[in-house]
């Protein structure tokens, strides 16, 4: 088991976000978190990276509560994709990507040639190495979800954490992006993945977790998760899921009611 | 892929000492007084010497020299770590409330230290303690759980400095006619007190703050990403932000009970150095603090030298050159889409 | 009347015009003691109290116009209340002023015998000191910040009187704030300090050792000497001793103010 939530619960002022929440991410496998807005699906990756602490409940890593870890250590195994990125000063893409290697170097001094390259390679990987010296303001909404994954990259990570990493994208940033995880994955890394992109997600995932109300309201292999009665229920629309050509789920939302349509027709 | 190298920063700081030794060398030569620069280099050379020149080189130049480019260099780097922790490159060594504090203290003691039987020459330690005490009370108001948000940092110390400013303006209407104008001096930033033993004090604070922020220069990158992604990438954000407040007040205090309130520095030269060299904090904070002495040397010299016998308050050019500097920045911030 | 300047208060006072006041400023009132115990404060010099002039009712309101009490004067003319500005710039203004006091209040012949004292000093003074040396002076206002007498003063025109040369009347401003470097090397023979500060005049001044080494520090109280009030003579004749240490001293003056 690579990173393990155990029965974990969360309050924010007056609300509970979270209630009883178990979940656990194994090496070589992509679990995809999905839920309506509000269900807690970014309070929970921020206790799974150790960025908050549950008021009930742990979260282990190898076996060993976060908290035990020294905080550059921690960086180092678990990498966060956060929604977007806004930096003050005109950061280059370039230097924003060597942060990720922040974890591994020491207090003072320069980045090693190995720390270059790492980042040189996550750029690479994103397709936007000839953004390196571009100025993050400058950049659109896309680009910089490339460079904040760019940035896990360079982290090396045991653990990926993404937050909606493509919402910003065109499809076929889309696809490279889900291809580099699953790359990383493949390679004995694990992840977790926020989207609202259910058929994508539903490719990208070995398992998917649904989140609602705090809690967990299904969870299991995307065929399992991906039914339509689920998803009227849970996140609130109505659709309806065929077997794509791969075998693995297709989710058609219907738009509007049907004799709402006819009365316009 | 550019990025920082040690060459880089030598070639950088050693050209920024450049400038700092020549501007040392024209406040050294200049003056109301007339020497010629010959007689001031020989004065410096033979310090054992005795008599108008030596005094004027020994006793008045070289101690303000040394003073203002300690204050400079100083206010310089607090406004690059004040611009850092608030996330905002528009922020001042002064906005935290830290200079109101130092203010009220030094106004105090000056007029009310008759009744209490303190002398105007206790001003500046009352200045100092007025400039830690309103560090920790204002670090204590904006501390939610332990976290410091910069928001709420920046409108306590907002606020706070309104309340100081209504407090000197009390100060000053009951003041009497000597301390009006010592107040004044205070308010805009004057370096003509200038003694020796001042400039070891804020010497030392400079290295202390100089020290932390270079060793956490690092960290002052990764707090442009946001709190929470500097966590995430490994650095221990509260406890690095205490101490960069703790000491940056600890050198700011030190600066403005010597020198009162000089203005632009610390917004001026960090800003005009991040568009220059980048916002690289491990180039910006030694380079800020070489070429914010050497623009307080500078404008010292003018403010002593410009109009014969008498004497400007250096504030008042660092206004005069700074806010005009200041507008055109601002303006061109605003044409490129920089700020986020 | 209402006085709001120490100077017209000392001289309405010596001119035995002291019961036509009802009220004065706070500076006054710290400068003649018993006269504040029978008459209202109304504020200080630049802050005084419109209702406090106005509740006393007075026939006429005497002051020095600063730009603060400018703005006064106007107020209390819309309320109707008769004032009189003075001038205190230079020394025959002075004169003047105790010469239009005493007709204001009726006591011409003490004007007169004053304005008459005074400038027998100054003719005698003047008359002495053509035969000694015109020593190079400064005198100090203020420690820190530098405050001098420059030129355009009445202190400026009783240096001159007593036989000096004001270096620091090349700064072009009646009371500049002078540069510490400029004092140094303008080396004056003659430094006067009027500081009011506890420090004694040779350890503040003994950081700049070429100070004394080329000149004499003299310690001199400015209450005499920086007011523009009705004791000129004796003012002349103090600012002549500590200038002259040497010279024969003059009936009614004391002995070199030297500290």
């Amino acid at each position: 088991m690579s990173l393990q939530l155990r029965n974990v619960a969360l309050r924010l002022g007056e609300q509970t976000v979270l209630r009883d929440v178990s979940l656990e991410l194994a090496p070589g496998e992509v679990v995809g978190l999905l839920g309506r807005n509000g269900a807690g699906k970014t309070s929970l990756l921020r206790l799974a990276s150790g960025t908050w602490l549950p008021d009930a409940g742990d979260v282990l890593f190898e076996g060993r509560a976060l908290s035990d870890f020294p905080r550059s250590l921690l960086a180092q195994k678990i990498a966060v994709v956060p929604q977007d990125l806004h930096v003050p000063f005109p950061f280059r893409v370039g230097e924003v990507v060597l942060m990720g290697r922040g974890p591994y170097q020491r207090w003072l001094g320069f980045e090693s040639s190995h720390d270059i390259e790492c980042a040189q390679r996550a750029l690479e990987r994103m397709g936007i190495l000839h953004l390196a010296d571009r100025r993050i303001p400058e950049l659109s909404g896309g680009e910089r979800q490339l460079v904040l994954i760019a940035r896990a990259l360079a982290q090396e990570p045991d653990c990926l954490l993404l937050d909606e990493p493509t919402a910003f994208l065109d499809l076929e940033h889309r696809i490279r992006v889900l291809e580099v995880v699953r790359e990383l994955v493949a390679s004995g890394a694990s992840a977790l993945l926020v989207s609202h992109d259910l058929s994508l997600a539903a490719r990208c995932c070995e398992r998917l977790l649904l989140l609602a109300d705090g809690r967990v309201a299904a969870e299991g292999a995307p065929g399992e998760v991906l039914r339509a009665d689920t998803l009227r229920r849970v996140l609130g629309f109505s659709a309806t899921v065929i077997e794509g050509p791969d075998g693995l789920p297709l989710v058609v939302p219907e738009l509007g009611r049907k004799d709402s349509v006819e009365r316009g027709a | 892929m550019k990025h920082l190298t040690a060459g880089r920063l030598g070639a950088v700081l050693l050209a920024s000492l450049g400038v700092l030794v020549v501007c040392l060398a024209i406040g050294l030569v200049t003056g109301p007084s007339g020497i010629s620069p010959g007689a001031a280099l020989d004065a410096l050379l033979h310090p054992a010497e005795s008599g108008a020149l030596a005094d004027i080189v020994w006793r008045i130049r070289v101690p303000r020299l040394l003073l203002a480019a300690g204050v400079g260099a100083s206010l310089a780097v607090a406004g690059v770590i004040f611009q850092a922790l608030l996330r905002n490159p528009l922020a001042d060594p002064f906005i935290l409330g830290v200079s109101g504090g130092a203010a009220l203290g030094g106004i105090s003691v000056l007029v009310l230290g008759t009744w209490i039987g303190v002398g105007a020459g206790a001003a500046p330690l009352a200045a100092f303690a007025g400039a830690i005490g309103t560090t920790l009370l204002l670090y204590g108001m904006a501390a939610v759980r332990g976290r410091v948000s910069a928001t709420q940092l920046l409108l306590t110390g907002v606020v706070f400095n309104a309340f100081a400013s209504a407090g000197i303006v009390f100060l000053a209407s009951i003041a009497g006619l000597a301390d009006g104008s010592r107040i004044f001096l205070w308010l805009i930033g004057n370096l003509s007190a200038a003694r020796t033993d001042m400039g070891i004090v804020v010497g030392v604070f400079l290295v202390v703050g100089l020290g932390v922020a270079l060793s956490l220069a690092r960290g002052l990158n990764l707090l442009a990403l946001g709190d929470e992604a500097a966590a995430q990438l490994g650095m221990a954000v509260e406890r690095q932000k205490k101490i960069l407040l703790l000491a940056t007040s600890l050198m700011v205090g030190a600066a403005v009970s010597v020198s009162g309130l000089v203005g632009f520095v610390g917004l001026i030269v960090p800003h005009l150095l991040r568009l220059v060299l980048g916002p690289d904090h491990r180039l910006l904070v030694p380079a800020s603090a070489l070429l914010g002495a050497a623009f307080l040397v500078l404008c010292d010299t003018v403010a002593r030298s410009l109009l014969g016998g008498r004497e400007l308050p250096v504030g008042a050019i660092t206004a005069l050159v700074g806010g005009p500097l200041f507008l055109v920045l601002l303006r061109r911030n605003s044409d490129r889409s920089f700020t986020a | 009347m209402v006085s709001l300047a120490p100077s017209l208060t000392a001289i309405l006072v010596t001119l035995g015009a002291g019961d036509l006041l009802v009220g004065i400023d706070e500076v006054s009132a710290r400068q003649q003691p018993a006269l504040a115990q029978r008459v209202r404060v109304v504020g200080g010099l630049f802050n005084p109290s419109l209702e406090g002039v106005v509740a006393l009712e007075p026939d006429l309101v005497v002051f020095v116009p600063s730009a603060e009490q400018r703005n006064f004067q106007q107020r209390l003319s819309a309320v109707g209340i008769a004032t009189e500005a003075f001038s205190n710039l230079r020394f025959e203004d002075v004169l003047e002023n105790i010469e239009r006091l005493g007709r204001l209040a009726g006591r011409e012949p003490a004007a007169r015998e004053r304005i008459d004292a005074i400038r027998a000093v100054r003719a005698q003074l003047e008359a002495s000191n053509r035969a000694v040396e015109t020593p190079r002076v400064v005198m100090v206002l203020q420690r820190d910040p530098l405050f001098v007498v420059g030129g355009g003063s009445f202190i400026d025109d009783m240096i001159a009187i007593a036989g000096a040369r004001n270096l620091a009347a090349e700064l072009g401003d009646a009371y500049p704030r002078a540069s510490i470097e400029w004092l140094v090397a303008a080396a004056p023979e003659v430094l006067i300090d009027m500081d009011a500060s506890h420090e004694p005049a040779p350890a503040y001044w003994g950081r700049w050792p070429a100070l004394g080494a080329r000149g004499r520090i003299v310690h001199l109280d400015p209450s005499l000497v920086t007011l523009p009030g009705p004791h000129l003579d004796r003012a002349m004749q103090r600012l002549t001793a500590a200038l002259h240490p040497m010279a024969p001293f003059e009936r009614g003056a004391p002995p070199a103010g030297a500290r």
